[in-house]
């Protein structure tokens, strides 16, 4: 079972187990980035796929691209983030900084001088 | 450990399990949108024609993990006394879901994204 073997594996890793309120907190962290990324693929839908834009086609595709890379670093992100945060818990350990907010505030910060350079200078 | 609270005073595997079912939701609207067809006929629209049999594949893999998640949430769920203790270790189960449950969620948003994106660069 892969359960008993990740529990294990973080059995060997030391300390003991958290309070369940933090472990439920990480867990809903986790879960708020992606819905994160997934409004950020809902964008990326709207922009590729949905609405009837006149932009260039290199503003759109920058634009969608752009959002799905963003989505796509999340993703794979988030289940690391948790990984190491029950880990620094278990052991006590302040909690790992994390990048990812700060990406991600670059990342829609770019996104949107794109969409306005989409719609003044198409 | 021994204690078994009776009641999680800030209900904070309910919220989980709320916080879970938020994000399923989420995830099915976002396919929908995705297989929608596009507002206008326009120039648009005509490149990103798809044969209708083949959006049905992403909505039926989808629908079929989220139901897979929600019946794994669920039985998980009945298991600990609907959120109130696990039997292995007396306090209310945490996480509510398995760490593989979490890979698997994470792993078909990317895999979404990757395929909003294939299907604009390749179409």
């Amino acid at each position: 079972m892969p359960s008993s073997a990740s529990d294990q594996d973080r059995e060997t890793g030391g300390g003991s187990e958290p309070d369940y309120r933090f472990t439920l907190a990480n867990e809903r962290t986790f879960l708020a980035w992606i819905r994160t990324a997934l409004a950020l693929v809902a964008g990326a839908v709207a922009v590729l796929h949905l609405v009837p834009l006149d932009w260039g086609d290199g503003s759109r595709l920058t634009v969608g691209l752009a959002l799905t890379a963003l989505a796509v670093i999340i993703t794979v992100y988030a289940p690391l983030r948790w990984i190491r945060v029950q880990r620094a818990m278990r052991r006590g350990r302040p909690l790992p900084m994390s990048a990812l907010p700060l990406i991600t505030t670059v990342g829609v910060t770019l996104v949107c001088v794109a969409v306005l350079v989409g719609n003044y200078w198409p | 450990m021994s204690r078994r609270p009776a009641r999680d005073p800030g209900l904070q595997a309910e919220r989980t399990l709320l916080s879970w079912q938020r994000t399923l939701i989420v995830l099915i609207v976002v396919v929908l949108l995705y297989m929608r067809d596009p507002f206008s006929d326009g120039a648009a629209a005509a490149d990103a024609a798809v044969d209708p049999l083949h959006r049905l594949v992403p909505a039926l893999g989808t629908a079929a993990l989220a139901g897979m998640l929600m019946a794994h949430l669920r039985r998980r769920w009945r298991g600990t006394d609907h959120g109130r203790h696990d039997d292995a270790t007396g306090s209310p189960p945490a996480p509510v879901a398995r760490p593989w449950a979490m890979v698997l969620l994470s792993a078909s948003v990317a895999v979404l994204g990757i395929a909003v994106a294939a299907t604009a660069v390749l179409g």
